[in-house]
């Protein structure tokens, strides 16, 4: 039994790293507004359509197709902020995560209006390939979701470390008050996080449909991963959204591998039970409490 | 030289509702409020913050994880006309970086604030926090500055700095001050015009050597100090 550990390890670090995409990128748009995004799995689901739609619809390569559907996905997160919750932004915070899940719902309708009876299996745009190492089996899919989840993380990183625009970002994730202060245009960031968090989403929807068949309700799953993965790390915690990531895909593959199938749907589920009951925090978590 | 003018009053006067409006934390329900010969009233802070009215807060104004130095730093790169777009693809020669790292060390040092340069913002006392909020104010040339009580909680010497500061600001570098204060002494001594607010209405404006005698604002105001 134990023989297979590392092979469980690597899968679900794979699927992990997937988790932390999406928990990223709900973490940008929370930390940039205090809002938690209930739509978010919806405009991840999105993503994934939209690539399927510009690649087998229209014919175009898949990195085309991926680059219009991150960028569509840009603009309709830009677009959401300034034109729904910017207008009740000074409203209660309940409206604005109300407002939120509105637009996930009426995403997720709009793609069961297209596809609600069909599900789609997306063809890959290479060819899927295993590489041995040792008695450890890694797939061309788990390399690619790592290699790019890890590209991906390093330029975020360099971005929001190194570069001026990235000093600016942390500040006024740390003050919103501070930064209207110093003459930052706080409306507009909110709004680029959102499209922001929208593109990374969409990205995680690309990844998501190498792995997994796309239905309608796609984005109800995302949302309780990205969710269970964001509370385990430590709700608002950029690195812990990432860690929290990936420790659930390694988590949710040993407890359905060692103790019952059932627990890789139900790990999403349960984590943010037992971490709010255990350690509302998270794992890297400062603050106790947080408005959502 | 630029004038250093205080607002004073009883608390409930009005004093931070009028620099609310002023920075434009809230919108003014009517009348005009005018900034070098434009209306300002209805902008937003950051616009009102870009044209050069600058303000700071008694406290939570900072960027609690970073540095005294990343914070004035950033109330540089934030500057006028730049922008997310310009920071994003704007060159910035490591020259233009570096000097706007020099310049913001200066100006930490020029207020004895060189030593927790390299200090989280979060984690320095209430006065040093303060000092911080200014150099960062200050740190664009910005031809007005508003202080929300600056003075509230330090220590005797750390005043005397305060003073001399304030009066260094207008004098030499030609910026404009409006004041709020409680600290009577302090606004005495550095303010050329002392406004006194009651109950949300101007009751007098003069030179502080006149309010001073002026009776009436000693009942309004002084004293109940």
């Amino acid at each position: 039994m134990l023989a297979l550990l590392p092979q469980l390890v690597v899968s679900g670090t794979s699927t992990g790293m997937l988790y932390a995409l999406i928990a990223l990128s709900m973490t940008v748009v929370y930390r940039a507004t205090t809002v938690v995004n209930f739509g978010h799995g919806d405009m991840v689901a999105a993503g994934a359509y939209a690539v399927f739609v510009f690649g087998l619809g229209f014919g175009l390569p898949f990195l085309v197709a991926m680059a219009l559907a991150i960028a569509l996905l840009f603009a309709a997160g830009f677009a959401a902020q300034r034109m729904l919750l910017q207008p009740i932004v000074a409203g209660p915070h309940l409206s604005l995560a109300m407002m939120a899940l509105a637009i996930g719902y009426t995403l997720r309708g709009a793609l069961r209006l297209q596809w609600g009876n069909e599900t789609i299996n997306p063809s890959r745009p290479y060819p899927q390939d295993v590489y041995l190492f040792g008695n450890v089996v890694v797939t061309t899919d788990d390399a690619v979701i790592c290699g790019s989840v890890l590209l991906l993380l390093a330029a975020l990183f360099l971005l929001l470390q190194v570069t001026p625009l990235g000093k600016v970002i942390q500040a006024t994730f740390q003050s919103q008050r501070g930064a209207a202060l110093v003459g930052i245009n706080v409306p507009l960031f909110h709004a680029l996080m959102w499209g922001g968090g929208a593109a990374l989403g969409a990205l995680g929807g690309v990844m998501l449909s190498l792995i997994t068949p796309l239905t309608p309700d796609l984005g109800q799953w995302t949302l309780v991963q990205g969710f269970a993965a964001m509370t385990l790390g430590g709700f608002g915690s950029l690195g812990g959204a990432v860690a929290g990531g990936i420790l659930l895909g390694i988590t949710e593959k040993l407890l359905g591998f060692y103790v019952n199938t059932v627990f890789i749907e139900i790990t999403g589920y349960l984590v943010p039970i037992l971490v709010l009951m255990l350690r509302p925090q998270g794992l890297f978590g400062r603050r106790a409490v947080v408005r959502v | 030289m630029a004038e250093i003018c205080a607002l004073i009053g009883p608390n409930g006067a009005g004093k931070t509702t009028l620099f609310n409006a002023v920075s434009g934390n809230v919108v003014a329900d009517g009348g005009s409020i005018r900034f070098r010969g434009e209306e300002i009233a209805g902008l937003t802070p950051h616009e009102i913050s870009a044209r050069g009215a600058r303000r700071t807060f008694q406290n939570g104004g900072l960027f609690p994880e970073l540095t005294a130095l990343e914070n004035v730093l950033v109330g540089l790169h934030a500057q006028v006309g730049s922008g997310f777009f310009g920071l994003l693809f704007g060159r910035r020669s490591a020259a233009a970086e570096a000097s706007a790292t020099m310049r913001a060390r200066e100006l930490l040092s020029t207020m004895g604030l060189a030593h927790i340069a390299e200090q989280k913002a979060g984690a320095l006392s209430g006065g040093q926090q303060r000092m911080v909020e200014i150099v960062r104010a200050l740190a664009t040339n910005p031809p007005l500055l508003l202080l929300d009580e600056p003075a509230v909680g330090l220590a005797p010497a750390a005043r005397q700095q305060l003073t001399s500061v304030i009066r260094n600001l207008a004098r030499t570098r030609n910026i404009g001050i409006l004041l709020i204060e409680h600290a009577i002494e302090l606004v005495m001594s550095v303010a050329d015009r002392v406004i006194v607010l009651n109950d949300g209405r101007k009751v007098a404006d003069a030179p502080p050597e006149q309010v001073r005698a002026d009776r009436a604002v000693l009942e309004a105001y002084l004293g109940h100090a």
